[in-house]
């Protein structure tokens, strides 16, 4: 009797299909996946269990619960989920649990809320998380324990002033790391803060208060940007290391002098972005610099060119010749001198006016 | 599932788990990228940088761009010139007021555009017909032209909320021929349910609008629809049969309006499971308000009816009145937040 009683309560629970939405992201042709809800042994029982949360969209384990006014982490995400995106939300704290069970999560996109809070263990089974976008949001600090899987954090527009090594401890598949607009000091970045991410390709610290290129930066390193911030100069023992490095971006600095030998320590170094900063002279060592093919010294003090500044002495030693714009302009520097420039170089035939080199006032 | 054959790469997600290439190669080859963004795996990101422009030299292969947050104000002609692979577009977040009628015209197979939080005040014109996503939150939206959507039979999801759009602004057959599934314009200006979306909907989302009513016909288009949000409004009446038009919902939202009891019709909806009414004018529950009587059987259980901050009196709800629902924590009467 008490069986068959039990057998009426669930006979309709049984024929109403969990619910799922359908024929939205068809062409997100991922594959094999099947685009109906897990099977859930802990049905509806407790709340609504893990359901599509109402307005957001789920479908092929991505689930877009973006503008939707959210103040926290909608609770009972199908634990399939590899994307969660909850941008433009106001969410205003990332609690121990809310991400429990998503241990698929690939990437999870919290840009533009109002986090100022992330618990320690808040990201704990995040197992297979690569991507973390924290922009826009209130962080004081990076969350520590983040997952050791990742490969790309964002935490623009924060308020971030310190970078602690523990921090990034065990982070050695981070690839991407773009912190810029946060309000760091070059005292409040630790030591040899950087130096455990051994994948580490591209780092982005602009607009902040630092005043020098971060120390400790690892050799994996072949982007830099740096712009927008106030670092004065630049000495060789900053880029000391960076055999890799392939683009510099330090334009929109106070940088007055580039110490001699400083562009010996990238010798891989590509493209070199120095405009709107306070430079008297060309920087030392293009000349003899094999791959430089870009140089952006636009909006600086320079008043004149050496011959010799831009292409090596003797035979043509360069390995890549310039290309894209050779921005050179500077008040008081005219036209006639690159003219000079240009007829008497060895890497003239690479070095054209108005293409590869322009001057503008 | 439909097929997609216009677009046969194995993958086609929006962030490919593919392990990105570090450029070790030989630095002449160097592949093309804007300074500052990164380029890998057909992904090109360029968020964050106080761009005004949409970057030259965006490596032709691209499958997806993602712009946001920059100072974009313009979509230009030869913007996306070459383009031809591209998928997704974010330009999400950027001070865009003005797209070019050709801008998209390279794009062939461009699913996913995201223009949300901008300066236009209308859908733009000569959309790619391949999107089958369109957001468009918050920007100054006060119109859809009758021609906004010609032919794009792929578009299934649009949420265009945070928009000063009005039932007047929406033109008449503006959604003919469209396969939309879910459409959300919420924080709009609508007084009404508006009668001529797509009748391929499943989901309709219209909350935080200032709607006043709901009547016979308004969902007489919307018969596949499975979820309905109608928060936040000011519905003080819903006509007796209009939720008879919609046979398959599952979920309907209603909370925050001023109902001063609950909307009839609701025990003939097999598959209803949950019903939001909380922060409305509800004094009086009927034993019958929500399960069906005599023979009848619902499909599905109530997972969750929620009553609580409503002037109703719960030591006079006859307990029978909630005998449809899958368990005692379905109901949520008091006056507190689960």
């Amino acid at each position: 009797m008490r069986l068959a009683l039990l057998f009426v309560l669930l006979l309709p629970a049984c024929l109403a299909k969990p619910f799922h939405q359908q024929g939205l992201f068809d062409f997100m042709l991922e594959d094999e996946g099947s685009a109906d809800m897990p099977p859930t042994d802990d049905p509806v029982i407790s709340g609504f269990g893990p359901v599509c949360p109402f307005r957001c969209q789920c479908h092929l384990r991505v689930v877009q619960c973006s503008d939707l006014g959210l103040e926290k982490v909608p609770r009972d995400l199908p634990p399939d989920t590899t994307l969660l995106d909850l941008q433009n939300n106001k969410i205003t704290e990332i609690k121990e649990g809310d991400f429990k069970n998503l241990k698929n999560l690939h990437a999870l996109i919290l840009v533009n809320n109002k986090i100022s809070k992330i618990s320690p263990l808040a990201f704990a089974p995040l197992k297979k998380l690569e991507r973390l976008y924290l922009s826009k949001n209130n962080l004081k600090e990076l969350p520590e324990n983040m997952p050791k899987s990742l490969q790309e954090i964002r935490a623009h527009e924060n308020e971030i002033s310190k970078l602690r090594k523990a921090v990034f401890n065990g982070l050695n598949q981070v690839i991407v790391l773009e912190l810029g607009t946060n309000p760091i000091k070059s005292s409040g970045i630790e030591n040899g803060a950087f130096q455990g991410m051994k994948r580490l390709s591209y780092i982005r610290i602009a607009d902040t208060n630092i005043t020098s290129i971060p120390k400790g930066l690892p050799p994996s390193l072949t982007e830099l940007h740096l712009d927008g911030n106030k670092i004065s100069k630049i000495d060789a023992e900053g880029l000391s290391g960076l055999t890799n490095l392939a683009k510099l971006g330090l334009s929109f600095n106070s940088i007055s002098s580039v110490e001699n030998g400083s562009l010996n320590n990238v010798p891989h170094l590509r493209e070199l972005h120095l405009n709107n900063n306070e430079l008297v002279r060309v920087p030392g060592g293009l000349g003899e610099h094999k791959y430089i093919q870009v140089v952006y010294l636009h909006n600086n003090k320079i008043a004149s060119v050496g011959i010799n500044d831009f292409c090596p002495l003797g035979y043509n030693t360069k390995k890549a010749s310039y290309s894209g714009p050779l921005i050179a302009s500077a008040l008081g520097i005219k036209e006639s001198s690159f003219k000079a420039v240009r007829d008497k170089t060895h890497c003239k035939d690479d070095f054209k006016l108005p293409t590869h080199l322009s001057v503008t006032d | 599932m439909e097929e997609d054959d216009d677009d046969d790469d194995d993958d086609n997600s929006l962030f490919p788990t593919t392990e990105p290439i570090i450029p070790l190669i030989p630095f002449d080859l160097f592949p093309i990228c804007p300074f500052g963004c990164q380029c890998y795996v057909r992904v090109v990101h360029c968020s964050d940088l106080g761009l005004t422009s949409i970057p030259r030299n965006i490596p032709p292969d691209t499958r997806m761009i993602d712009l946001q947050n920059n100072k974009i104000k313009e979509v230009k002609e030869n913007d996306l010139q070459g383009l031809i692979s591209l998928y997704a577009l974010a330009l999400n977040n950027n001070k865009i007021s003005k797209i070019h009628p050709k801008a998209f015209q390279p794009t062939k197979k461009l699913r996913r555009l995201y223009l949300s939080h901008n300066q236009l005040t209308e859908i733009p014109t000569n959309l790619p017909k391949t999107l089958a996503e369109l957001r468009i939150h918050a920007n100054k939206v006060k119109k859809i032209h009758k021609d906004a959507f010609k032919g794009m039979t792929s578009l299934h999801v649009l949420e265009m909320s945070a928009n000063p759009l009005d039932n007047d602004g929406i033109e008449p057959g503006a959604f003919e021929g469209v396969n939309i599934y879910h459409i959300r314009i919420a924080e709009a200006k609508l007084t009404s349910i508006p009668k001529e979306l797509p009748s391929s909907l499943l989901e309709l989302h219209l909350d935080d609008n200032k709607i006043t009513a709901i009547e016979l016909e308004d969902f007489n288009r919307y018969k596949d629809l499975q979820r309905l949000g109608l928060g936040n409004n000011k519905i003080k009446d819903v006509e007796n049969g209009s939720f008879a038009n919609i046979p398959s919902i599952r979920e309907i939202h209603l909370e925050k309006n001023k109902l001063k009891k609950v909307p009839p019709g609701l025990p003939q909806l097999k598959y209803l499971q949950v019903v939001f009414l909380h922060s409305n004018h509800i004094a009086k529950l009927g034993v019958n308000d929500f399960c069906p009587t005599g023979g009848r059987k619902k499909k599905a259980l109530y997972s969750g009816i929620s009553l609580f901050n409503n002037p109703v009196k719960y030591w006079e709800v006859q307990p029978s009145t909630f005998r449809c629902i899958l368990a005692r924590n379905s109901v949520q009467l008091g006056n507190f937040l689960n």
